[in-house]
């Protein structure tokens, strides 16, 4: 056992050593510099524990070898999650990640609890991984990444992250959250049979299935907080055009699901949007009801919501939304006047390119192309400040 | 849009567990042979930390778990729910699981992460050793999640 323990803690250390130095050759970006650190940080830890396994192989104690291997596991697991995934940010960096990267630096540093927590960019789904224990990715179909319309999801995810840093006082609302729904989903006549037995196995799966639902349903509000119009508008069509399951799945589905249906979602954002007095609310509606006919879709979610859960569910997005404080987008932020990078704020370029997008198609690449090129010359002298003071 | 959230999250805490278990493993093991190991000493006291807040809220959860029987824990996440449920049903496995951990209220682990006493060092390796287990098997889970087969 020792010898094999000696072998894999040698070949661990090769290759933290292979992905130190690959890591090293990366240019030093402004965007990417705190997250680069961590990784250097990472490996280094990593090699001092694969040399502590190694010192205390030496001491040839056999009462320790079950230890040692449990630990060189770990080791092991935390490296491939270094390697495959926490130092993809780094090895695949493009100039055209600054984008980006600059958008959710702008995200982190508007929130006092996310100021200066490194984060990185990764390919893939729309997706966060908020552990604060580790750097911040976030993930984005290649292609989304090079133009505007889009970023707005990141302020979804955002939300995940900003979840995480109150998470005690969000779970205690989750939590009151799921006794309200138990309390609704209870049946008026008790009876003792097998059918009240399957049905209580019912409600606590939809009871169950909420903690995840209401977390996404917060950070849906978080996005449309920060973002406006641009927030919904990016959310519909990004989704509306994801075939059936956006709009109805069968009860087997739903069950420990980890989305609400997307039309629920779509349901809940108008009444919000709604709620804030914007106009997109009757279209965002108007435009998944229309998509729906024409599927022969109708709205069933086979109790796991029902429209007297409404009022709970918007109180508690409102409460976790005041806990959790996210950027709240201005009068400004919507302005039909250009975008001023002297002036105006991330939130109105994003609103200002949906606007176009919507209104003025054939002029949108053009614009956009040349919107890009501005922010990220406007943000560049902050982000070499950053570099210099980190 | 990707849920990968859980998973790392939960992988995350579950990796700091078994390195936390671990080191003070190894350090108890070695002390009581004699051993000083004191290059250890400063993660030891990291280690004593990290346990002695994980048991003491999930002393919580878990009693809360018993309570539930099938039903769910109020805001409480998927993963670190089925973490408390697990413990809850190892505490019936009597064969497999049979240390203070599971046969004693956790707080009586706790009391025996600062102990001193010899015998105390060993009833805490063995409870160290059957923690590692369960976490081991729980983690699992994330771990298929976040990293594809080979």
């Amino acid at each position: 056992m020792q010898d094999i323990l000696r072998q894999s803690n040698l070949d661990l250390l090769r290759e933290i050593t292979q992905l130190s130095s690959v890591s090293a050759t990366i240019p030093a970006t402004a965007e990417l510099s705190a997250y680069q650190h961590w990784v250097t940080e990472a490996c280094s830890s990593l090699r001092q524990r694969a040399l502590q396994n190694l010192r205390d192989l030496e001491l040839s104690r056999d009462d320790i070898l079950d230890d040692i291997l449990s630990e060189t596991q770990v080791l092991t697991a935390f490296f491939r999650l270094c390697n495959q995934r926490l130092a993809a940010p780094l090895l695949r960096y493009r100039p055209s990640d600054r984008l980006c990267l600059r958008i959710v630096a702008w995200l982190h540093d508007h929130h006092t609890e996310t100021k200066g927590i490194p984060a990185g960019l990764s390919d893939g789904e729309f997706g966060v991984w908020p552990e604060l224990r580790i750097p911040i990715v976030y993930f984005m179909p290649s292609s989304r990444q090079r133009g505007l319309l889009y970023m707005p999801l990141f302020f979804h995810e955002f939300g995940h992250l900003l979840y995480n840093s109150h998470k005690k006082e969000l779970d205690e609302l989750v939590s009151d959250l799921q006794k309200e729904l138990a309390d609704w989903l209870e049946p008026i006549t008790q009876r003792n049979d097998l059918y009240a037995h399957q049905d209580a196995g019912t409600r606590n799966i939809i009871v169950e299935t909420w903690y995840e639902w209401a977390q996404e349903l917060f950070c849906d509000a978080v996005g449309l907080t920060i973002g406006g119009p641009c927030f919904a508008n990016a959310f519909s069509m990004y989704l509306r055009m994801g075939g059936r399951d956006r709009f109805h799945q069968p009860r087997e589905r739903l069950a420990f699901s980890e989305h609400p249906v997307a039309w629920l979602r779509i349901r809940l954002i108008a009444e919000r949007v709604r709620q804030m007095g914007l106009a997109e609310a009757d279209k965002l509606e108007t435009e998944w009801n229309r998509i729906a006919a024409t599927m022969g879709i109708t709205e069933e979610y086979f109790g796991f919501y029902d429209d007297r859960f409404l009022p709970s569910i918007r109180q508690t997005i409102d409460d976790m939304l005041t806990e959790a404080s996210p950027y709240h987008f201005s009068a400004m932020d919507m302005s039909p006047s250009a975008w001023n990078p002297e002036s105006s704020s991330l939130v109105h370029l994003l609103n200002r390119a949906w606007s176009i997008f919507l209104n003025d198609p054939a002029s949108y690449d053009s614009w956009e192309e040349q919107a890009i090129s501005t922010f990220l010359a406007s943000t560049g002298a902050a982000n070499d400040e950053r570099t210099q003071t980190y | 849009m990707s849920t990968e959230w859980l998973a790392i999250q939960s992988f995350q805490r579950s990796q700091d567990l078994l390195a936390a278990i671990n080191t003070l493993s190894i350090h108890t093991k070695l002390k009581m042979n004699e051993h000083t190991d004191e290059e250890r000493a400063e993660s030891v006291t990291e280690a004593r930390e990290t346990l002695t807040s994980f048991l003491k809220g999930f002393e919580q959860l878990v009693e809360r778990a018993e309570q539930a029987g099938d039903g769910p824990l109020l805001g409480v996440d998927p993963r670190t729910s089925q973490l408390a449920r697990s413990f809850a049903h190892a505490r019936r496995e009597r064969r497999r699981f049979r240390s203070c951990l599971f046969r004693e209220p956790i707080s009586s682990t706790v009391d025996l992460l600062i102990s001193t006493d010899e015998t105390d060092q060993q009833t805490l390796v063995e409870c160290l050793s059957e923690l590692r287990t369960l976490v081991e098997e729980h983690v699992q889970t994330d771990t298929a999640r976040i990293f594809r087969d080979f």
